[in-house]
């Protein structure tokens, strides 16, 4: 009885006042203690929020769909004909290769060096510049550089190309001949070195650059969430700045930084105009990064340089090649949620065999895990310090050796 | 009201134009038709009848050309509107142009037969007619300091490219330039890395005239790995202007203030640097009309091994524009003839030539393409 007044109050509540949801559950459902589920009226509004963010949702899916069946219905004549012997593959952009794969090898090849030349020199900078605005950089300095780094994102990559060729393939010039004379028994240094300064390094420096916001400003938030309390414990324990972001931030952080770096690469995969305009491409697997004829043509830019001139089937061959673009991308972003998740679950599991080793109480566990790590740390480090003695007496001994030999 | 001073400004600049060109004589700036003469020299067009929008795109060699005619012709004609997208290039010109959403088509080169069959889709049992309407030449550019003055032969060329030449001081180049001290700085070839027009005329010179040499196949892609290959004619001209000991080909009327290399004629001692009467004298010396078997068409095929006088330039580059016999819609083939036949017009190759440093087409392939164009309708 007392439940019925209580919707029928629900009810008028909601008549009567026009915000829904939130004056329906209080006033009437506090005194049934919430045994039962009171249901709100829906209204239209409540409806129409709800079909347009279901739309949404499906919309997305609808797209991707929609790409992927343009791609492989677009690709299929170029996978299948026989290119030596078709009158429009066997010239032009697509002459010379037996099939299409032969075709697209390179081109892969190319895509994933290039991004992870890009990789390489980005990641490191940009989870630094993260770290020093999240732990290091006084605050009024963080927020001016990370507003900068955000700022980097909106530079249309058609500045950073030609940004590219007028400073950095001149820039990067010297540093290339001083690579190859001293570094040139690395295939990767070897070679003629380019004299343009059109060289997949150029253009991996650029890409490097074009990445380090994404990068960058995922990270600072994934640091920036770091508990407090781990952090404080750490520094209670002793720990050095520099060891509290091992300890606390780092652990932490972990997996959302290997995301942010796989949407970089991401970002790196699909890079055109910067790439098309800054390196001097060939179809053909290399990796050699300072010479002018011998740097592996990426997908995207190859797309962008040859679709004008491209007969029908040479347009659907390239096509074809940004079906596997956007495999490859696919298949990175599913790579990232995988490995998120698993270092997800593994710290987790880590905690809780730490915790199990523990008396089960309530905040204090928190700290005593962190105790936990300090202590292994310290362990190590006293492992760390006994060896270095153990290494110093070797030594002394060998030089005593030495000496006794010298006389 | 901005608009109406645009087009003011735009009339105002046609007359100057016109009064600069005035040996063209036969068109007074001011009115609004020209005077009717048989001959190419001024195209019969009522421009206050003509009206509609004229949509087209292709081939960005011809592109600054394509400005300046469209300039001068809407200035005259005011109800027409033209686009040409240059961002298509000459294949996707041609494609869209098939798929029917172009009334012409800019090319750097002339339909394949297989492409002219499918065109009957389109324009019925007439087919296409390719129209020269553009002439340029493919000047070979070098950054060498202290060089000012470059001869070389086509089998300097060929060797070069091919990358069997490889220093500047090589005994073949020196030969050629005796008077020149060249450094023994390493060559760099650069090239295009995207698909181009221009890169189908220069290799087809370089597999015409040393076929031994240069064994690939001609096409619009750069068949040898090893060079610098570089976005766009603009990328080439930046590279070989910022590089030391480059060497590239582009348009003439795209290198800037590059030095351009003097290209022996043949195999005689003359060497010709690029002019726009030895680009046209050389369009009379070596393009004959193909026989595609479409009444009218004047698709051209070039034996440059014919270009052997001095008074001709040895690479001449020819674009295109390509067009149905037999419109759909009969208002908008009239319309576009008269565009068409404005370009191909002594008026319009000067305009060209005036604006895009292009080359006039020869007078007698002007009047060609004139009564080709009586076909269209």
């Amino acid at each position: 009885m007392s439940e019925n007044t209580a919707v029928k109050s629900a009810k008028n509540a909601n008549e009567t006042t026009a915000t829904g949801a939130a004056s329906a559950s209080t006033p009437g459902s506090a005194p049934t203690g919430g045994s039962r589920k009171v249901r709100a009226k829906s209204r239209p509004a409540d409806r129409i929020f709800f079909g347009l963010s279901v739309g949404s949702a499906i919309s997305i899916m609808v797209i991707l769909a929609g790409v992927a069946l343009f791609l492989i219905i677009q690709a299929v004549p170029a996978i299948v004909a026989d290119w030596p012997s078709n009158g429009d593959l066997n010239e032009g952009p697509t002459a010379g290769f037996a099939n299409f794969w032969s075709y697209v090898g390179p081109l892969i090849w190319g895509t994933l060096f290039a991004s992870a030349i890009a990789l390489v020199i980005g990641a490191p900078i940009a989870i630094g510049i993260a770290l020093f605005i999240s732990h290091y950089a006084p605050r009024r300095l963080a927020g001016a550089l990370g507003y900068l780094v955000d700022l980097l994102a909106a530079v249309p990559s058609i500045v950073f190309g030609l940004w590219g060729i007028i400073v950095i393939r001149p820039f990067l010039l010297p540093l290339s001949d001083w690579l190859n004379t001293y570094l040139g028994w690395i295939p990767l240094f070897g070679g003629t070195v380019s004299t343009t300064g059109s060289t997949i390094l150029a253009g991996g420096v650029v890409l490097a650059v074009m990445i380090l916001p994404i990068i960058t400003s995922i990270s600072r938030e994934i640091f920036l969430q770091t508990p407090r309390l781990h952090e404080e414990a750490a520094l209670a324990l002793g720990a050095t700045k520099w060891e509290m972001i091992k300890l606390a931030v780092f652990p932490y952080g972990r997996s959302g930084v290997i995301s942010a770096t796989l949407l970089g690469l991401g970002r790196a995969l699909g890079e055109t105009m910067a790439i098309a305009l800054i390196i001097s491409p060939a179809i053909l697997v290399s990796v050699r990064m300072l010479t002018e004829g011998e740097n592996s043509q990426t997908i995207a830019a190859n797309i962008a340089l040859n679709f004008p001139i491209a007969t029908t089937l040479q347009r659907e061959a390239l096509i074809g090649t940004g079906l596997l673009l956007f495999v490859i991308s696919l298949a990175v972003n599913m790579l990232a949620r995988v490995i998120a998740g698993r270092a997800g679950a593994s710290a987790n599991r880590k905690r809780k065999a730490m915790l199990a080793q523990l008396p089960p109480s309530d905040p204090s566990t928190v700290l005593a895990v962190d105790d936990v790590l300090a202590k292994r740390h310290a362990a190590e480090d006293v492992e760390r310090s006994e060896e270095a003695s153990v290494e110093q007496t070797e030594s002394e001994i060998d030089e005593e050796k030495r000496k006794g030999t010298d006389a | 009201m901005k608009l109406k001073n645009v087009a003011a400004v735009g009339t105002l600049a046609l007359a100057t134009a016109l009064a600069l060109s005035a040996c063209s004589g036969s068109s007074t700036g001011g009115t609004t038709t020209d005077a009717a003469t048989p001959s190419a020299a001024a195209p019969s067009i009522d421009f206050a009848s003509l009206s509609g929008t004229i949509t087209a795109g292709g081939s960005s060699a011809q592109a600054n050309a394509e400005a300046a005619w469209i300039t001068a012709f809407t200035a005259q004609a005011k109800g027409v509107t033209i686009n040409y997208d240059k961002s298509q290039g000459s294949g996707g010109g041609v494609t869209n142009w098939l798929a029917g959403s172009y009334d012409f088509a800019g090319s750097d080169s002339p339909l394949k037969d297989d492409q002219q069959a499918s065109s009957q889709a389109i324009c019925g049992a007439g087919g296409a007619l390719n129209l020269p309407v553009y002439l340029d030449g493919v000047a070979v550019i070098y950054n060498l300091p202290g060089v000012t003055d470059l001869n070389l032969s086509s089998a300097t060329i060929a060797k070069i490219f091919s990358l069997q030449i490889t220093t500047w001081n090589d005994p073949a180049i020196a030969a050629e330039n005796p008077d020149a001290t060249l450094p023994a700085t390493a060559i760099t070839t650069v090239t295009r890395s995207d698909g181009s027009g221009t890169t189908t005329n220069f290799t087809n010179y370089l597999s015409q005239t040393q076929p031994t040499i240069w064994t690939n196949a001609p096409g619009n892609a750069w068949p040898i790995a090893g060079s610098s290959a570089q976005q766009g004619g603009s990328g080439v001209v930046n590279t070989v202007k910022a590089g030391e000991g480059t060497i590239g080909y582009a348009d003439h009327s795209a290198i800037g203030d590059l030095t351009s290399a003097n290209i022996q004629v043949g195999t005689g001692s003359d060497y010709v640097p690029f002019s726009a009467e030895g680009a046209s004298n050389a369009f009379t010396a070596a393009a004959t009309t193909k026989d595609t078997g479409v009444k009218g068409d004047l698709a051209q095929s070039v034996d440059y091994t014919k270009i052997t006088e001095a008074d001709a330039y040895p690479i001449p580059l020819i674009s295109y524009q390509i067009l149905c016999t037999t419109f759909a819609d009969e208002a908008q083939g009239e319309l576009t003839k008269a565009f068409v036949s404005y370009v191909a017009s002594d008026q319009g190759q000067q305009i060209a030539a005036k604006n895009a440093g292009s080359a006039p087409i020869p007078a007698d392939m002007l009047a060609e393409i004139q009564t080709s164009l009586e076909l269209v309708k």
